[in-house]
């Protein structure tokens, strides 16, 4: 059990405890202000982590990642805006409980539900990844390269409204992973005689881009537009009994399940098994009417789902180097920075740090659960006095000078600059800016398999479809294209029976 | 929104074709490996092909009805054009002084009016940033090409 000699590692270093409860402080604030993610606030940062050592660093930036998901429920509370996508089901029943003056109960029941859901995440996260590690060790380029074609397919089409664009936003990003040198043979691809583009297109600059600036053109369009706070400050209908989040229970444990099953497949995320956990428990409740109006338990189940999503999605970045999520894939920019090799040989080389970051997870959650118990009302309040037109501009100033921190480039910020504004057109078109991101990470891997396995074959492309684990991700990329591709048909001819 | 009413696919069929087509022929451009393999070639191209084909299945939906709107286009143009001139102002007279005229300016693009706010910004705005990063980070700060500040006040 390498996770207690971590944990009483973290424990007696104040210092990476100093880092971990700011990551608690900053993830909840970013997240419950409307608009901002914790994928934004990571990429903003990302650059400053450059100067840390690896293990502050990494638990920095993905304890800013659990306590930003969870921060999205404050804004969903009390100002009936979701702070994050994730959050947007907690809003269905946290508003209406807001409304009738339990504002603070309901973020209380959204915070110990978040705290139940990521440690069960970040648990099962410990107990399973070195198994998964040890079968990843045994895939060869043939099956590496189907998992990377089933993420693929998978992050393209399940999210977002649109398949197609889904799936263009994919071949968008592994078309502008494409450029500089080809690794192997150094031929150039795509540089159009430019210098700078002989290096490639920086992943820093990119996800500032898309995520940081992007998020700045589209808060263009809400400016000037404050968002209005409901009232906390009732004690006597906001104290939470164990009476009341009793029959929450059986929510938070099957949503938490739910939330870490969904967490390990790829480029699902947070949003999806907020809502499917949602559905689900409205679908079991004792009166699933009252869901909707204000149910303590509509609160309990999304947040459960979406906090137990951060844990088990960093399985597939750590076991197979596949990021699960747009926070996985900017943690990836962390973990080359400081010259780690992510996949499975990093239980190998880089255990302690593994552990150590995992024990950082979890006394990241404990931080941001005490603090959101006893303060989130007081974040509400604080995130109301930072006006949007104030603090809009200070994001723009502060995207410029991070993206040239990460390589002493202008170069890069015009390459942010020309991402922003793709990030924001992305969004406004239907396509999807995290496929994008997730497709850019992805493509340098999946070509290096792509052709290793080649080089392997007798048979040309035969080898993915004689190979039997090959076969079965490939399969699976496909089945779930077929599946969405049906569901969005049945959802547009239900939309068009509709009077 | 349903995908029946997803904005202008038209537009966006159209545009991944022509995307699609540019890159394929760059992609056909790109050199083959000794052996005269495609081993380079081969996954810009896929890419490519991919962009076509979606495109043509974009172009199959029913047309819905565009979904962007046009009154705050001025305001994301704006912005923009300050954003490429930012990084241009900054390789031609450095950092601080590009700062202090984009910093007011983009407050002004989101509805900040006082003549105060506008010049406090000015003012802190570049020397908050050249503290915390090129000071404190040690990051070497971009120098302008034609006058820098900091040349002026001695490398502080």
């Amino acid at each position: 059990m390498d996770i207690f000699p971590a944990l009483i590692g973290v424990l007696a270093d104040p210092v990476l405890l100093g880092w971990v409860l700011l990551a608690a402080v900053v993830g909840m604030v970013v997240g419950a202000i409307p608009g901002l993610t914790a994928s934004a606030a990571i990429a903003m940062l990302l650059p400053l982590t450059f100067y840390m050592e690896p293990l502050p660093a990494l638990a920095f930036l993905y304890v800013i990642g659990k306590s930003g998901r969870y921060g999205g429920s404050i804004a969903a509370i009390l100002f009936n805006t979701p702070g994050t996508a994730a959050s947007a089901a907690t809003q269905l029943d946290g508003y209406p409980l807001a409304r009738q003056g339990k504002a603070s109960k309901a973020m209380k029941v959204a915070t110990i539900s978040s705290v139940i859901g990521d440690f069960t995440g970040e648990i099962l996260l410990i107990a399973g990844v070195a198994w998964i590690a040890a079968i990843a060790l045994k895939l060869g380029p043939p099956e590496l390269f189907a998992v990377y074609f089933a993420a693929f397919i998978v992050i393209g089409s399940v999210i977002g409204k649109s398949v197609t664009r889904g799936l263009a936003s994919a071949a968008l990003g592994i078309l502008v992973a494409m450029i500089g040198l080809d690794p192997i043979s150094s031929t150039e691809r795509f540089t159009f005689g430019s210098f700078h583009l002989t290096n490639g297109i920086g992943l820093v600059p990119l996800m500032i881009g898309i995520f940081v600036l992007g998020e700045v053109f589209a808060q263009i369009e809400d400016r000037g537009r404050a968002p209005a706070l409901m009232a906390t400050d009732d004690p006597a209908r906001n104290r939470l009994s164990w009476a009341e989040y009793r029959p929450c229970l059986p929510h938070v444990a099957r949503s938490s399940l739910i939330g870490a099953f969904i967490g390990m497949l790829p480029g699902l995320g947070s949003a999806i098994a907020a809502f499917v956990a949602y559905g689900e428990g409205k679908r079991r409740a004792r009166d699933p009417e009252a869901w909707g109006t204000g149910a303590l338990e509509g609160v309990a189940a999304p947040e459960a789902a979406n906090n137990a999503v951060s844990g088990p999605s960093m399985a597939p970045l750590l076991t197979l180097g596949i990021p699960g999520s747009t926070i996985g894939a900017i943690l990836i920019g962390v973990f080359l920075i400081h010259g780690i090799q992510i996949g499975p040989t990093m239980f190998l080389t880089s255990r302690d740090l593994v552990y150590a970051l995992f024990a950082c997870g979890l006394i990241g959650i404990a931080i941001y659960g005490v603090i959101g118990y006893f303060g989130a009302a007081f974040v509400g309040r604080f995130i109301t006095r930072v006006p949007t037109r104030v603090l809009y501009p200070v994001i723009f100033l502060t995207s410029f000078v991070a993206a040239y921190t990460s390589r002493g480039n202008l170069f890069d910020v015009y390459v942010m600059v020309a991402a922003g504004f793709a990030g924001w057109a992305m969004r406004k078109l239907d396509f999807n800016p995290a496929a994008f991101v997730i497709s850019f990470v992805l493509a340098g891997g999946a070509e290096e398999t792509f052709r290793q396995a080649l080089l392997l074959s007798d048979n040309g492309l035969m080898i993915f479809v004689t190979r039997p684990v090959a076969l079965v991700f490939l399969l699976i990329g496909l089945a779930a294209l077929l599946v969405r591709v049906r569901s969005l048909r049945r959802q547009t001819r239900a939309a068009v029976m509709t009077p | 929104m349903t995908p029946g009413t997803s904005p202008t696919p038209r537009v966006v069929g159209v545009a991944l074709i022509l995307i699609g087509m540019g890159a394929t022929l760059t992609s056909m451009g790109i050199a083959l490996d000794p052996y005269g393999r495609w081993g380079a070639r081969l996954f810009p191209l896929a890419g490519s092909v991919a962009l076509i084909l979606l495109g043509a299945a974009e172009l199959r939906q029913a047309p819905g009805a565009s979904a962007v709107e046009r009154r705050h286009l001025p305001a994301i143009a704006a912005l923009l054009v300050l954003s490429v001139g930012y990084v241009w102002a900054i390789s031609a007279v450095g950092y601080l002084i590009a700062t202090a005229v984009a910093a007011p300016a983009a407050l002004w693009i989101f509805g900040v009016r006082r003549p105060l706010g506008l010049l406090t910004a000015a003012i802190s705005c570049p020397v908050a940033y050249h503290v915390v990063f090129f000071e404190l980070l040690g990051v070497f700060p971009p120098l302008g090409r034609y006058v820098d500040l900091l040349d002026v006040v001695g490398g502080v």
